[in-house]
């Protein structure tokens, strides 16, 4: 217990600059909607027929731009990397940090085990990822409500943030797994989130050109695809997978961190 | 000089490193291009029974989007977000670092100035960056010259790559801004990372919707490659703009840092 709060409180200011910047991100990109609604539906419809890829390049994917739904699904991909982000950067932060900043020796000459001490930092990090769930949520159903003028979104909002809270299970676990495997904890939350970049990179490849499809359970941004997810709800398939990777990632942080030495 | 070289030496596995990255990258999205062509075939002759005057309004110029400039246009997006990344890092962890690694009081006890410390560490981060982006540009000509089915103009391909160079200036620079201004930064990449990103995010939501305002707030879309296609030349006041906001940051820097309370280790 001590170990939790002891961590919600180191990470409380950066909770709070994420938070805001979630608002903002979500604020801003709506506020773009209401600008985009004006230019009329025509242009839309012509988009819509475009090749795939030339759709992808132009930077419209699908979405009926004219409705605040299809534009929060356009701005979706934008707040899973954020999301991605910030789950990669705690779950390093909350393994590497003890060995970054020296103070490894100093907590585990306290009577905790490897185990439960990490356990305590990602349950932590748990809590954090919530928060940080309900106020893109909260933020996501207030702003696209407020320029919404047809049909309410909400079904559609919480669908997607549901499908974002698998991806940010997924991507914590990549940083604390990372930071548990690896031995030289400065670069940590590099190697973290390179992977990360790598994946969300691949996402784009892969919608470039569809014989790359097989690629695409490399990448968990293709799980979770704000067009599929409209149409289809969330894909069971890839739900379970998420959890398979996720408990995976988290068992091996325990097996590794718990043996190897640290480095003092 | 011993400073720059030292800086040099450290951060030469990690250059490395980025330069097969930011090369990766391009490859990949290259070796896509003959598969794309097909599709622009069929944009082409649908887009040829529309009106040009609607054409225009949409921004889509025939000649110069479905070439693989425009292709190298569309992956440079990804390029210049890595590049950012690696270039925002260098700038902030290079000052950093010191502090973070406790070694400020070491290095500040040795018989050089503080400006001398600065300019050292900057400059070695700007040599690697333009090393960087040097043997990037060679590789991807290279790889450019392979799959491009048609004669390309190597001036409009180097003028293409060396906008990740001046992207990376204006994050260099900030990123030394940043080392400065946060007191205790104890992971560059949780500072830095967000940071890119979110001019990434700015940059692309103002593509997609054609809003020309957001053009002036974020180093992505400073170089419009279009621009750059039919002129073979750069907009000189978006150059101008990146040299202000540069000039500013490292100015800045240098009068922070030669004043802050350098926190000692203890």
């Amino acid at each position: 217990m001590n170990v939790i709060l002891r961590e919600l409180k180191a990470h409380w200011k950066g909770i709070l600059f994420w938070s805001l910047g979630m608002i903002a991100l979500i604020g801003s990109g709506m506020a773009k909607y209401d600008a985009y609604q004006s230019t009329g539906q025509s242009i839309n419809q012509l988009m819509a027929q475009f090749p795939k890829s030339v759709q992808i390049i132009l930077g419209i994917s699908g979405f009926d731009l004219t409705t605040a739904a299809g534009f929060y699904g356009l701005l979706f991909i934008y707040i899973a990397i954020m999301a991605a982000i910030h789950a990669t950067l705690i779950g390093s932060d909350m393994i590497a940090k003890e060995e970054r900043d020296k103070t490894s020796e100093f907590l585990f000459s306290k009577p905790i085990s490897r185990a439960k001490a990490i356990t305590g930092k990602l349950l932590a990090g748990f809590v954090i990822l919530v928060i940080f769930n309900l106020v893109t949520t909260l933020s996501s159903i207030y702003m696209v409500q407020y320029f919404n003028k047809g049909a309410s979104a909400n079904h559609d909002i919480l669908l997607l943030m549901a499908g974002l809270a698998f991806l940010q299970l997924i991507f914590f676990s990549v940083g604390a797994a990372v930071a548990g495997i690896n031995k030289h904890q400065k670069s940590s939350a590099s190697i973290a989130t390179s992977v990360l970049l790598l994946t969300f990179i691949l996402y784009f490849v892969i919608n470039l050109n569809d014989k790359l499809d097989f690629l695409k359970y490399l990448s968990p941004f293709k799980y979770f695809e704000a067009h599929a997810i409209i149409t289809n709800g969330l894909d069971p398939f890839y739900m379970v997978l998420s959890l398979i990777i996720t408990v995976v990632l988290i068992a091996s942080t325990y097996f590794t961190y718990s043996r190897r030495d640290l480095s003092v | 000089m011993n400073i720059f070289w030292r800086e040099i030496k450290a951060y030469r596995k990690s250059t490395i490193i980025w330069v097969l990255v930011l090369s990766a990258i391009t490859i990949v999205f290259l070796l896509l291009y003959p598969g794309f062509t097909k599709d622009v075939e069929a944009t082409r002759k649908m887009l040829s029974g529309i009106p040009a005057a609607y054409r225009n309004a949409l921004g889509l110029s025939l000649d110069n989007f479905f070439t693989i400039f425009g292709f190298l246009g569309y992956l440079f997006t990804f390029v210049l977000l890595a590049g950012a990344a690696q270039a925002m890092s260098l700038g902030t962890g290079i000052i950093s670092k010191e502090d973070s690694g406790k070694t400020s009081d070491f290095l500040l006890s040795k018989p050089v100035t503080r400006t001398k410390v600065l300019t050292s560490k900057l400059s070695a981060a700007l040599v690697l960056l333009a090393a960087t982006n040097i043997f990037f540009s060679l590789a991807s000509y290279g790889v450019a010259r392979v799959v491009s089915t048609a004669n390309f103009s190597a001036k409009t391909f180097f003028l293409i790559s060396a906008t990740l160079f001046l992207v990376q200036l204006f994050f260099w620079a900030l990123g030394a801004l940043f080392a400065v201004i946060i007191p205790k930064i104890k992971s560059v990449i949780s500072v830095t990372l967000p940071t890119v990103f979110a001019f990434f995010i700015v940059s692309t939501i103002g593509a997609f919707i054609g809003n020309d305002n957001v053009r002036l707030v974020t180093p992505f879309k400073f170089y419009d490659y279009q621009y750059i296609i039919a002129h073979n030349t750069y907009e000189w006041k978006y150059v101008i703009i990146e040299a202000v906001c540069i000039a500013v940051a490292i100015v800045a820097s240098f009068i922070i840092y030669l004043k802050k309370d350098v926190r000692a280790a203890s």
